[in-house]
């Protein structure tokens, strides 16, 4: 089935006055935020789909065939007859030659959920440009590519110890529904115990499927949450977000940094060996990620929030496989 | 080790409070990050509510600490001690005369020899006291007896070269006079040794010369006289230039009128020999001749050297007499001269006498004499200018000295004189003329400052007027008498008096030095006829100008008595009237130059001469004075070595506190060596490794 861009209706029209720059868009439903979705992002979305035509048929990469035998048109294997089973099922070209009764075994297609986890700590509202707009641009990139698949998406929003479940979508025709809903995740103030939302929003899945997990993982205990996800059978990739300025700060001087979650704060002097210092650091915290995710058979992306979301999808996703 | 300060070390107490300043907690600029997660360990150790924090390990601290003590070092001031191999009391002798000006030892001689000077002040023990002495036209006291270091260098500093003859003995006296009033003590003289010492000269201390000199690569002028023609219409130069070298020499000679280039020779010169060189046609209108030698020898002071052209004004001469036709015809042929006559009858106050140059009373003279130069001629009476004590009839004429100026190309040997007045010689006067008996026929002299002649007889009582020897001996005398009364026309000693004559109604002079400083001088009696000017050390031309005239100088009221006699032919017997206007305010000139041929010929002498005048002093009565065992040692400050670890320590701070704008420059300038000169970039932080 070929997708049907969600923006097709304003596909002839012409952006007005403004678009692009934060102007409500004239088919946009009030519900999605036009400073997140942007003219100029649904416009790349729509390039996106076309550029996905083909590789939309494969989706996003999940579990699509199921360990289940059941219905389908593909073979997948044999076994001795017993009583009860569906007589349609047997191979009566093996029992001819061999004279035993077989059973064929089909796969079973099942429904696919893509679990868009996105992490609405306080720490996600921090950086330039905003770590949060980004998770939510690139989830609306992910959940339209899955809502072109048919595949059923649901979106949570990680805040304090919970994942709050926004919604659960499937069919393309719930775009607008999807962008409306990341629209209305906002960054939660206070701390947040990225290991217990993500605990809770586990809980919440029904079956297995694909979980993205959209965060800065700025979190003690973002190792933990990691396996956490990995343990739930699904699976899961992990888009590490950070901002450039996280990355590669531009800090000098003796200051005192205050943690936007916690409000602690930590006394430091920095110069350029410091700062060389720190940028180490992070490297290692992000090997360190990475290395564990590796172990767990989790597909960790780490993004910068300067990243376009072309480069996220064709470059950054294909290569590491989250998208087919 | 020992510290002149140590007091100082006190100031130690400031690595305390550099160490109390890092452990206080500085006043930090609040950021909001997104997470304090990863800059935990950056993060110093926070106690809440407590104003000072750990003590970290900082290389700025260091070296802050560091500095601190190498200061405080400093100021307490380290020196080493040495023994002293000066005497506790040290005279210093600096040589300024005019050779120690050479350049053969850059920069000078004079500045070779402070710098010897000075250095020797480091073995002077510790407490010792020095004098110094600059031994130059006048030697002088420039430090007595001071333990001050500082201010002995700054005497030293304060000696200047100066292009006059020194007199090195006298200061070899003052330096054993200072040197005696001490038991251990030594005379040290800076100078290239080219002076004379006098024998007998004994310093009672020991003496040792630091040596300064090595060549002798020297051209100097040595003579400059301007003499008029006969015509007086034009002049000529006269130049005595010495080559005081072992080697020839070619030498430029240039001759300059008013500072315009008259004439310009090449003079080859033989190994010290001198050459005359002598320029006819200088203009009339020239008033300076100034000579330079333009080669380029090591000694500047003696290569240029000035002559003022004497005035060329008219003398007046006022003849005094009932008539002698040989003396008004002699009297007539002098050039620049006018002759006025008066009778002795018609002389008096009204004559006006002080508008003459010189007057002559022949075979008269009045009460009163004016104060003008004077020739009298055959005197009638006793007066100042002499006792009159009889006749003489048919004096012998005794033999002049050779040398008597006034007797300049005169042969008196068939001198016959019938009758002469008998004088007897005042104190003011020498003998010209002997004659018998010790009576003088001619003597002259200077007396209150005016130059007197007294001519025993009458020329026409002898057979003088026929002689060629007459109008010389006249010229000789009117010179003589008249030259006097002006300002030296011929070159000054640096250093010497000058001895100029102020205007009767000037109240003083003003002097303009060569460097364009103005000296006022007055007489050293109200209205005295001279006054003298001791500021003679600068080569050049000095110009003086008589101060405190009462105006413009009025003409002369005619005077009933004298009418002017314009013509050579003037007989007393015409009436005099009033002479020519005089500007007294017109200013005169003189010229100072070196003309010294011991200090022009620079060869550096033998020290030795020098050092033999040294004795060592009898005992005094204080221990190890005459052997110096028991000198203090010398002192060696060590505040150079520290002051140069202070200020790397100081550089090195600045480092450490600017490596980031240092490693910032190295990497820019690594991206404009490997970019060929793009903008630097940060690097690029790697990105993990791909994980499936």
């Amino acid at each position: 089935m070929e997708p049907r861009p969600p923006t097709a209706p304003a596909a002839g029209r012409q952006p007005g006055p403004g678009a692009g720059d934060g102007a409500r868009a004239v088919f946009l439903p009030s519900t999605v935020d036009p400073t997140v979705f942007d003219e100029a992002f649904l416009r790349s979305l729509e390039r996106l789909l076309v550029l996905l035509k083909k590789p939309v048929r494969g989706g996003l990469k999940g579990t699509r065939r199921s360990t289940k035998r059941g219905l389908s048109v593909e073979f997948a294997d044999y076994r001795d007859y017993s009583l009860g089973d569906d007589l349609r099922t047997l191979d009566w070209n093996v029992y001819a030659r061999l004279e035993r009764l077989f059973v064929k075994l089909f796969i079973e297609e099942e429904d696919v959920t893509v679990t868009l986890l996105i992490d609405a700590s306080a720490s996600m509202s921090h950086g330039a440009p905003g770590k949060l707009l980004f998770a939510k641009r690139a989830a609306a990139a992910l959940g339209y590519i899955a809502l072109a698949s048919e595949d059923r998406v649901v979106v949570a929003a990680l805040a304090g110890r919970v994942a709050r479940r926004r919604a659960s979508l499937r069919g393309s025709g719930r775009a607008l529904r999807l962008l409306a809903e990341l629209s209305a995740i906002e960054a939660a103030p206070g701390p947040t115990d990225l290991q217990a939302a993500v605990r809770h929003a586990g809980a919440q899945l029904a079956g297995r499927g694909v979980v993205i997990l959209l965060s800065d993982l700025l979190d003690p205990a973002a190792d933990r949450a990691i396996r956490e996800l990995a343990g739930t059978g699904s699976e899961v990739v992990v888009l590490h977000v950070l901002a450039p300025d996280e990355i590669r700060p531009d800090l000098e001087g003796d200051l005192r940094l205050v943690d936007a979650e916690t409000g602690g704060s930590v006394e430091v002097t920095l110069d350029l060996a410091a700062r060389e210092r720190y940028m180490e650091r992070v490297e290692a915290w992000r090997t360190g990620l990475a290395d564990l995710a590796a172990r767990r058979r989790v597909s960790y992306v780490p993004v910068e929030s300067d990243l376009p979301l072309a480069d996220l999808v064709f470059a950054e996703l294909r290569r590491r496989r989250v998208v087919g | 080790m020992p510290f002149v300060a140590p007091l100082a070390l006190l100031g130690l107490v400031f690595v305390p409070l550099v160490v109390a300043f890092w452990m206080l907690r500085l006043r930090r600029t609040d950021r909001v990050v997104s997470s304090t997660l990863l800059w935990k360990r950056f993060g110093e150790d926070r106690e809440a509510n407590v104003p000072w924090q750990r003590l970290r390990r900082s290389l700025l601290l260091l070296l802050q600490l560091l500095l601190v003590l190498v200061l405080a070092f400093l100021a307490a001031r380290p020196f080493l001690e040495r023994p002293a191999s000066l005497a506790r009391e040290l005279v210093i002798v600096v040589d300024a005369s005019a050779s120690m000006a050479a350049t053969d030892v850059a920069p000078s001689r004079i500045e070779a020899a402070k710098a010897a000077a000075l250095d020797a002040l480091r073995d002077l023990p510790s407490g010792g006291r020095v004098s110094v002495v600059e031994a130059a036209a006048v030697s002088r006291v420039v430090a007595n007896r001071t333990a001050d270091l500082g201010r002995v260098r700054e005497a030293i500093a304060g000696i200047r070269a100066a292009p006059v003859a020194s007199d090195l003995a006298d200061a070899l006296r003052i330096a054993s006079g200072l040197a005696s009033a001490a038991g251990d003590s030594e005379v040290l003289v800076a100078t290239d040794a080219a002076v004379d010492i006098p024998a007998g000269l004994a310093v009672k201390a020991p003496v040792r010369v630091l040596p300064t000199g090595r060549e002798r690569h020297n051209q100097a002028i040595v003579a400059l006289a301007v003499r008029s023609s006969s015509t007086s219409v034009t002049r000529s130069v006269f130049v005595s230039i010495a080559n005081l070298d072992i080697e020839p020499a070619t030498e430029r000679v240039e001759i300059r009128g008013d500072g315009r280039l008259l004439e310009a020779r090449d003079l080859f010169l033989d190994p010290v020999t001198r050459a005359e060189v002598s320029i006819d046609d200088v203009p009339r209108d020239v008033a300076v001749v100034e000579v330079r030698l333009a080669g380029s020898d090591q000694l500047a002071c003696d290569d240029r050297a000035w002559a003022v052209v004497p005035p060329d004004r008219l003398l007046r001469i006022l003849l005094v007499s009932a008539g002698d036709p040989y003396l008004e015809t002699a009297l007539s042929y002098l050039p620049n001269a006018e002759l006025y006559g008066v009778a002795p009858a018609d002389y008096g106050p009204g004559t006006k006498p002080e508008l003459f140059d010189l007057i002559i009373f022949d075979g008269n003279l009045p009460a009163e004499l004016p104060r003008v130069p004077t020739l009298a001629i055959a005197p009638p009476r006793t007066s100042v200018l002499g006792s009159v004590t009889g006749t003489l009839t048919d004096p012998a004429v005794g033999r002049a000295a050779a040398d008597e100026p006034l007797l300049r190309y005169v042969d008196l040997t068939t001198l016959h004189v019938a009758q002469a007045v008998q004088l007897t010689l005042p104190d003011w006067a020498r003998t010209v003329i002997p004659g018998p008996g010790g009576y003088p026929l001619l003597y002259s002299g200077e007396r209150d400052g005016l130059r007197m002649a007294v001519l025993a007889f009458e020329p026409r009582r002898s057979d003088l007027p026929l002689q060629v020897a007459f109008p010389i001996l006249v010229s000789n005398l009117v010179g003589e008498l008249v030259g006097a009364s002006q300002a030296p026309s011929g070159s000054v000693t640096p250093g010497s008096l000058v001895s100029l004559p102020v205007p009767s109604t000037a109240t003083g002079l003003r002097v303009t030095r060569p460097d364009g400083s103005v000296v006022e001088i007055t007489p050293a009696v109200t209205g005295g006829a001279a006054a003298t000017f001791a500021a003679t050390e600068e080569l050049g031309v000095y110009t003086v100008v008589p101060v405190g005239l009462p105006g413009p100088t009025p003409a002369p009221s005619a005077s009933p008595g004298a009418t002017p006699s314009a013509s050579p032919g003037a007989t007393p017997s015409a009436s005099p009237t009033t002479p020519p206007l005089v500007d007294p305010s017109a200013p005169s000139r003189f010229a100072v130059n070196l003309f010294d041929m011991g200090e022009s010929a620079i060869a550096p002498g033998d020290p030795a001469k020098i050092e033999a005048v040294g004795t060592a002093p009898a005992g005094s009565g204080e221990p190890g004075a005459a052997d110096g065992t028991h000198r203090p040692p010398a002192r060696d400050e060590l505040w150079v070595p520290i002051v140069l670890v202070a200020l790397a320590l100081l550089v090195a701070e600045w480092l450490v506190f600017e490596r980031d704008g240092l490693v910032r420059i190295r990497r820019w300038l690594a991206s404009r060596r490997g970019q060929g000169g793009g903008p630097s970039r940060p690097a690029p932080v790697p990105r993990p490794p791909e994980r499936t």
